[in-house]
């Protein structure tokens, strides 16, 4: 039995909790200056000291208690610098995934994903996008078939980050064709290592680097209809669960968090080789036309206003003068002003930024970071999408006309994919 | 502003906004368009009866001021930008806050309670003519002659220049800055009305010709000033960028009103994505505004050494963006926006006097690149 917990019906208060918390991560967890460990690693450890997914019930895995006390268990983190799991496969994972099966999924569902979930055994990854297109997400063409007692899974997904170092995925696919496109949708679990059927392929970037981002056919992947994650046809209810999951782990109210990165891996990520520090440097080092000077000050003024801004809306969102969308605002603002960042630096730096001593071919210029930085303004849902949700969630302006609504889908007009 | 005001804040913001709506709404305003002053110090005295006044002093009967003056200020000035309300909040402000970081006690017990009472105007006389707003270029001087100081030069964009009893004068000696309170109707001092294209804002040069007043009047010491005007520029721009925030934040309210009863090819205007998305840009620009500026004031609270770095970034953006929104606000309002008729040239006004005031967001930005440039 772990200190503090018993098996008394009363739970334990926030203040003793993060008492308690406070003295185990001093002599149990990393600090921030010592070797990081991964993020599987530092899941394994919270887990076995039942600090892995604070809020979900205990026959899960969970510590079985609530949202204040895993808030509570970041802030202690933060406050004492250690190392905790987070970035994107933590917040998707962890963050997403797991509250997302916790709401929908089964008891047996529950019972036979959520344990290794949270033990970061397994690393679970959404698979939303397709090839034809992301932010009509709710037209998902992916095609999943009952066959007698089992599932059969057709399409293709993309832009899926992770895919290929990941255990499951979560796809949002079509059950029915027959009804308008958001009641015919489901959501499945796929798993994604040595799955017949299943292709994974990293997409290789135009700076020339396979990334993060993947691509998946399914050709005939038979799944046990167990996997089933909800009923036949709530598939875009279990996806707006997702969406608002990510909304509140990126504010740090949720199961997860993106925050800041605790954890020690590439402590440069927010401020690398384009970052407000290195422009600093560009301005101080080199001869700057004023021109070049003012865009250099705005985009400086523009990253500070942009953590002030987040973190107004952070504390916005746990005080509750912020509601809903208001991530929308942090995730846009952060958008534009990266891009323009990396605009900024192609001004600043000229031949240096994209010409270079040696023959080998480098990633670490600022014009091949170029040639992705419109990655930034698309992932994750693109500007535009951004501003119709803060148009119309936050500020309650009229939605988009849309011609497919109440369609069936069969009967919708669409387009051809990307490529294929 | 802030979102996490106390209990006492949320009150203090209530009255005032009450107070503000059923005093001086748009209707007055307009009416004060046509007078002198540009309002009423019997009103005055009622809005220092909210404690408008009394934010940074004077410490009364054991009750003692405000302990975060800046972040309870910058609520009025939210307020009164949402009301283009008139009256001289900011230099009264500004002058009451340079008495308690600067005033001997004898300076404070002398003036900061007929200001908080509101029987007393005071206004910093800080720029000079020709937009000088840099200390380093003014030419007013300030010279000692025994116990007297002699101030000689010319102040511009004094503000309530008219209605004001007193002013905070910033001048410059031989080797650094002085500031001296002088009253209204010594010897030597010339007030010239000027008007603004504000509705009820009105500003005014003020001329020193050889004025003569003890050193008991100096603020602080002889040309050991320049801090003390740094902070008090710093406040004047918190007060100011809030303001800006309360102007634009009230403009996007009333545009998002209008342009959802007005229809066009048989859609509310507002439904059109061409609008909703620069609407979703204002949204981002205002929290940004909104954040930076809780941030300034609560470093100005703190005597944060980076409030200095604060004030220019705030100006540079608050005073860029917010006026920007109510540009394109007028835009979605269509012709009738640039009607007299139609409100929004009235806080059209209010943004754009204060986009120009305390340094032009270019300005600021300039001292950005000087400050990056290291």
């Amino acid at each position: 039995m772990v200190a503090g917990l018993s098996d008394e019906m009363t739970m334990e208060s926030v203040e003793a909790f993060r008492t308690r918390t406070r003295a185990w991560m001093a002599s149990a967890l990393p600090s921030v200056e010592d070797p990081p460990l991964d993020s599987h690693a530092l899941q394994r450890l919270l887990f076995d000291n039942r600090f892995a997914g604070i809020a979900f019930p205990r026959e899960y895995g969970g510590a079985g208690l609530t949202l204040e006390h895993q808030k509570a268990f970041f802030d202690c983190a933060a406050d004492l610098l250690r190392q905790v799991p987070a970035g994107y496969d933590h917040l998707v994972s962890v963050g997403m995934l797991g509250p997302t099966i916790l709401e929908h999924g089964s008891h047996e569902a529950k019972l036979r994903f959520l344990p290794a979930l949270l033990r970061g055994d397994d690393v679970w990854i959404q698979l939303l996008s397709e090839p034809r297109g992301g932010s009509d997400m709710a037209g998902a063409t992916t095609r999943l078939t009952r066959d007698g007692h089992v599932y059969v899974l057709n399409g293709a997904k993309m832009w899926s980050t992770g895919a290929h170092v990941a255990d499951y995925g979560l796809c949002l696919c079509r059950s029915d064709w027959d009804v308008p496109k958001h009641r015919g949708l489901s959501t499945v679990a796929v798993p994604l290592r040595g799955t017949p059927g299943l292709t994974i392929e990293r997409i290789r970037a135009a700076s020339g680097e396979a990334g993060d981002f993947c691509q998946e056919f399914f050709d005939d992947v038979v799944l046990p209809t167990e996997n089933l994650i909800g009923e036949e046809g709530t598939g875009w209810a279990v996806a707006q669960t997702l969406l608002l999951h990510e909304r509140n782990a990126a504010g740090s109210i949720g199961y997860g968090h993106l925050g800041p990165r605790l954890s020690g891996e590439d402590p440069t990520a927010s401020d690398g080789l384009l970052g407000p520090s290195a422009l600093l440097a560009a301005l101080r080092h080199r001869r700057t036309n004023g021109a070049v000077a003012t865009k250099l000050a705005n985009a400086y003024i523009e990253s500070v206003v942009g953590a002030l801004t987040s973190a107004r809306i952070m504390a916005g969102l746990r005080v509750g003068t912020h509601r809903g969308g208001w991530g929308s605002v942090s995730k846009l603002q952060a958008s534009v002003a990266k891009h323009e960042c990396i605009r900024t630096s192609l001004a600043a730096l000229g031949a240096e930024g994209v010409i270079w001593d040696g023959a080998d071919v480098r990633l670490d210029n600022a014009g091949t970071v170029w040639l992705g930085s419109r990655g930034g303004t698309l992932a994750g849902g693109s500007n535009e999408m951004q501003r119709n949700i803060v148009s119309e969630r936050l500020l309650g302006l009229p939605r988009e006309p849309s011609l497919d609504r109440d369609v069936p889908f069969n009967q919708v007009l669409r387009g051809l994919p990307a490529f294929e | 502003m802030n979102v996490e005001l106390s209990q006492e804040q949320e009150a203090f913001r209530n009255t005032t906004r009450r107070f503000l709506e059923a005093r001086v709404p748009l209707l007055v305003v307009r009416q004060l368009y046509e007078s002198h002053d540009g309002f009423e110090r019997s009103w005055w005295r009622e809005a220092a009866e909210l404690g408008w006044t009394s934010l940074f002093g004077p410490e009364v009967g054991g009750g003692g001021i405000s302990p975060i003056p800046t972040r309870d200020a910058v609520i009025v000035a939210e307020e009164m930008g949402r009301m283009v309300a008139p009256g001289p909040f900011l230099p009264v402000s500004v002058v009451a806050a340079a008495l308690l970081w600067e005033g001997t006690a004898t300076q404070r017990a002398d003036l900061l309670p007929a200001l908080a009472s509101g029987d007393s105007i005071a206004s910093w006389a800080l720029a000079e003519p020709g937009d000088v707003w840099d200390p380093a270029s003014f030419m007013t001087r300030a010279v000692l002659d025994g116990d007297i100081m002699v101030l000689t030069g010319t102040k511009a964009y004094v503000e309530a220049a008219t209605t004001s009893d007193h002013f905070l004068v910033t001048a410059r000696t031989d080797d650094g800055l002085t500031q001296a309170l002088v009253a209204a109707n010594a010897d030597g001092v010339t007030v010239t009305p000027g008007r603004s294209i504000d509705m009820t804002r009105r500003f005014g040069l003020v001329t020193f010709d050889g004025t003569r007043v003890p050193t008991s009047a100096v603020l602080g010491t002889v040309a050991g000033a320049g801090p003390a005007v740094e902070r008090q520029v710093q406040l004047a721009i918190a007060l100011q960028c809030a303001e800006l925030v309360g102007v634009a934040q009230r403009t996007l309210e009333f545009t998002l009103e209008y342009g959802s009863s007005r229809h066009a090819f048989g859609r509310p205007i507002v439904s059109f994505q061409a609008l909703k998305h620069r609407i979703a840009d204002m949204t981002v620009w205002l929290e940004g505004s909104k954040a930076v500026t809780d941030a300034l004031a609560q470093a100005i609270d703190d005597e944060d050494p980076e409030s200095l770095h604060l004030a220019r970034i705030a100006k540079a953006y608050v005073g860029e963006h917010c006026p920007d929104v109510v540009d394109d606000c007028v835009q979605i309002t269509g012709g009738i926006g640039v009607t007299w008729e139609h409100d929004i040239h009235l806080y059209n006004r209010r943004a754009t006097l204060d986009r120009a005031l305390y340094g032009t967001p270019e300005d600021h930005k300039e001292q950005v690149i000087t400050w990056l440039r290291g």
